[in-house]
């Protein structure tokens, strides 16, 4: 095998979580009130079906092919010219998420707290970071992922501590005015964080108790779906209405805390936080997109990959969007939509053919054994 | 790149310094005592004694002068030989059994094996018509008393350190451990040098993996000279390129022994009190002696400390800087006005304030270790105080940061490992200018890096930050608290899974105990 790394099914779980969410309470706010309004805080609770179906669908395929990745099992399914073709989509996928990814770390930092520094140097520095640990391979990311996730937690708990005394409930009433369409609507956007699980497809192979995988797989489901319903509530409660019209609500969110003339504009040190979550999920990313390229190549070692496709990264994170506006519509209209074809229907397509083939091939011995 | 040049340095010629002659000894006395001569050739220091054993067979003893006992050798060997009736001391046998009242005597057939115990203070008696000699346990040299170990004190404790002879410090050891488990393995590494090195471990606790590795990595060494455990520090590293160190090193026994009970491996050199302990972790070299002497809450509440005063030694200098050039607004207004008016006559950015103040700081402590002690004190009020006010007062430094500098400099003294406390004055610089360009992303850029790098380390195998990262449930309690003694009922898990217990479960101290 490629990766000689080991790791826990809980380290897979803790890796997974920042991998959704470290994006997610920036967008998902925003996104869900723009469709759901007042209904907001339901949304993540819908879409997280996509999520246990794509874990569901990523355990499900890694039993039938327990020591491959979906790049790998993709050519037994469907056979040697179509597997390379889905593998390659899968790359493409993964390329287009990693630097979207990037793009909206790079647009948030310049836009927010660095407006004088190029973002190629924003978005360079926090590449060479990522890929020191991704040489470093699973192994490092999740143990620096066991770090960091922690701090992650805390520092938004915190944060949501000190929102307290401002929050209003009241905004959140009434509930489902217009039945639950709205909240539908909402979940469009949601499904694409929640599609992100088929990434553990990549990881499963490598877990040292893989019975586990499941299990740590839909427990990182639900804590990523209630931490977006919370935070969801935090900036409904907060700001009502007028969400939909913030571009970061969660970071207008942190800028309002005042505490004792002491503790405020805290808001450069959660982004530093912040930031640390961000590594996780673009580092598992490139990680993936990375170990993903050399199976499909069918190389020896993935590591002389992770310079050049990094370069690769930079350079279509900097060239096909040229500002955050068109970005937005790319995130808001065509990334949901590809999202769910790649992510969710993909792999059950995958899943069905494996399938429907195991039965024909093992149906004599089936019998047999009956 | 530069691991490339490294690698690429061709093996250097085996050559070894005039090898000692792997002959065995012959039966000819004066033959033998040729040879010796001329290996000792124009070594005023060793000495050559013939006498005549019970006054016709030829005998001669071999030592170096200072490192053997005399009057021993005068009393125990010579006199009773001199002495001995014809025929009372015919053969070998006779002689050791008859004689020599020495306890420890063995047998040597080699040259190699003569110049061995010649040169570690035993001398080698050289008999007529034996193709044998016999080397006497008399070794006895100028040894420094057992002193307090001045870099790791502590308030409540032992307070004997190791000293620069291997014999006192191993016999430090067994006083701690007095099981016959307790084993010491002795090899010698150093052309020149041939120091002896001791592995130490306890059979049963210790991973045979670990034990294995440690000796193979020891067995690799072939250098002219070991004159200090750092050099077989160096030697033995999984990364050598990291600034952190991944061997402990120590002077104190008792930690040593505590370390041995948990299943690590010691390696102790002679001529040098610093002893090493593999494998390390991070925590590991935050943790000292006496966390686990004094009360466990005041321990808790100490070790916690010392892991805060660790991050902000680290981190205050590019906290400082990046806040001052690129996040005023994290600044309280009030303190930020105050701020702004101590630095509205310095001409520098922050990043150059800062580093010139922690540069001066660093040389002043260089300077204060290595010079003699009377003057240190002088270099340190200087340093501390004069400099200090008068950058102050120039308008070359803020005062802000000058209580920056001097806050980081006590956090690095607070770190009880010199070793560990090193890599972070170290890598305060490469942050403080991360800081100063890219302000507190940059900082944080800076903390991933470290980690990245911190969770590829391993020390013999054993990943550097164990056991938070990969998380060890059960050994969680040592590192975030210091469980009280009746609570750390599990040895930490290294490499092996032998033995999981070190006590009796369920101590807890409680009056109502033993009397139902």
């Amino acid at each position: 095998m490629i990766e000689k790394g080991k790791i826990s099914a809980s380290q897979m779980g803790i890796m997974m979580y920042p991998t959704i969410v470290a994006t997610a309470i920036l967008w998902v706010p925003e996104a869900t009130a723009t469709r759901a309004g007042r209904d907001m805080w339901i949304s993540p609770i819908l879409a997280s079906l996509t999520g246990f179906l794509s874990v569901y669908l990523a355990v499900r395929l890694h039993r039938l092919y327990p020591k491959e990745t979906i790049i790998q099992y993709s050519e037994h399914i469907v056979g040697r010219i179509l597997g390379k073709g889905i593998g390659f989509v899968y790359l493409l996928f993964f390329l287009q998420l990693d630097w979207s990814i990037l793009r909206e770390y790079g647009e948030l930092m310049v836009g927010q707290f660095l407006p004088r520094t190029p973002m190629f140097v924003v978005l360079g520095s926090m590449l060479l970071v990522c890929a020191a640990a991704v040489r470093g391979g699973v192994e490092v990311l999740g143990r620096a992922a066991q770090y960091f996730v922690p701090l992650f937690i805390l520092v938004f708990g915190m944060i949501s501590l000190m929102l307290f005394p401002d929050l209003k409930p009241v905004n959140m009433l009434p509930v489902m005015e217009k039945g639950i369409l709205p909240a539908i609507k909402g979940a469009v956007e949601p499904l694409k964080w929640f599609g992100e699980f088929i990434v553990i497809s990549f990881m499963l192979p490598f877990l040292t108790d893989r019975e586990r995988g499941m299990t740590w797989g839909m427990i990182t489901v639900i804590a990523t779906m209630l931490t977006m319903v919370v935070i969801n509530l935090l900036v409904l409660w907060l700001f009502g209405e007028i969400t939909a019209s913030l571009t970061y609500p969660y970071v207008e969110a942190v800028r309002y805390i005042s505490i004792a003339d002491f503790l405020e504009h805290i808001e450069s040190l959660v982004m530093a936080i912040w930031v640390a979550g961000t590594f996780i999920k673009i580092g598992v990313l490139y990680y993936v997109l990375v170990l993903g390229t050399a199976q499909w190549l069918n190389l020896s070692d993935y590591r002389p990959l992770v310079y050049p496709i990094g370069m690769l990264l930079v350079i279509t994170c900097m060239w096909p969007r040229p500002n955050l506006a068109e970005l937005a519509i790319y995130l808001k209209y065509i990334a949901p939509v590809i999202g769910i074809i790649i992510q969710t229907l993909l792999p059950f397509l995958l899943l069905m053919i494996a399938l429907i083939r195991k039965r024909v091939t093992n149906g004599g011995k089936a019998v047999q054994e009956g | 790149m530069f691991r490339k040049w490294f690698r690429k340095a061709k093996p250097l010629s085996q050559k070894q310094p005039s090898t000692p002659q792997q002959d065995p000894l012959s039966t000819d006395f004066h033959e033998n005592l040729q040879v010796l001569r001329s290996i000792y050739n124009n070594c005023a220091d060793v000495i050559f004694r013939p006498f005549l054993i019970g006054g016709n067979k030829k005998a001669a003893i071999v030592y170096i002068e200072g490192l053997s006992n005399i009057e021993e050798i005068d009393r125990s060997v010579l006199g009773p030989l001199m002495d001995a009736a014809a025929g009372e001391a015919d053969t070998l046998r006779a002689i050791i059994e008859n004689k020599i009242t020495v306890p420890e005597i063995k047998e040597v057939k080699t040259f190699a094996d003569c110049i061995g115990h010649i040169s570690i203070g035993n001398p080698v008696l050289l008999i007529e018509q034996e193709d044998r000699a016999l080397s006497l346990g008399l070794a006895k040299w100028e040894k420094r008393s057992l002193e307090e170990p001045t870099a790791e004190s502590v308030l409540r404790g032992p307070r004997e350190g190791f000293t620069e002879s291997m014999g006192v410090n191993t016999s430090l050891l067994r006083r701690k451990i007095r099981s016959p488990r307790l084993k010491i393995l002795s090899m010698k590494v150093g052309r020149y040098t041939q120091t002896e090195v001791v592995i130490a471990y306890i059979e049963g606790l210790a991973d045979t993996s670990l034990i294995d590795e440690v000796r193979n990595r020891l067995q690799r060494i072939d250098m002219d000279g070991v004159l200090e455990s750092g050099y077989v520090e160096e030697m033995i590293e999984d990364n050598p390129f990291s600034p952190f160190p991944q061997v402990i090193n120590t002077e104190r026994p008792d930690v040593v022994a505590a370390n041995l009970l948990e299943g690590r491996v010691a390696i102790l050199l002679d001529g040098t009190p610093f002893a090493l302990i593999v494998p390390t972790t991070l925590y590991s070299l935050l943790q000292a002696a006496e966390d686990y002497y004094q009360r466990f809450m005041i321990g808790t509440a100490i070790r916690w400390l010392r892991y805060f005063f660790f991050v902000i030694s680290l981190l205050l200098p590019s906290l400082y800087v990046a806040v001052i050039t690129f996040h005023q607004e994290m600044v309280p207004t009030t303190l930020l006005i105050s701020m702004a008016r101590s630095r509205e006559e310095i001409p520098f950015p922050a990043l150059v304030e800062a580093l010139f103040m922690e540069i001066t700081f660093e040389t002043l402590r260089e300077a204060g270790v290595r010079l003699p002690k009377q003057v240190g004190a002088a270099v340190s009020i200087v340093g501390s105080l004069i400099i200090g006010q008068a950058a102050v007062s120039a308008g070359v430094a803020s005062s802000p940061l000058v209580m920056v500098v001097a806050i980081t400099g006590i956090a690095s003294f607070s770190v009880p490992r010199y070793s560990a406390g090193i890599a972070l004055r170290l890598l305060r610089f490469p942050m403080m200018l991360l800081a100063g360009s890219l302000g507190l992303l940059g900082v944080m850029l800076g903390i991933i890096a470290i980690i990245v790098h911190l969770c590829t380390l391993r020390s013999f195998g054993v990943p550097y930050l164990t056991p938070l990262a990969p998380i060890k449930g059960r050994d969680v309690k040592d590192v975030l608290f210091r469980a009280p003694w009746w609570m750390l009922n599990t040895r930490p898990r290294l490499t092996g899974e032998e033995n999981k217990y070190r006590q009796a479960p369920g101590q807890k101290p409680d009056p109502a105990r033993g009397t139902e």
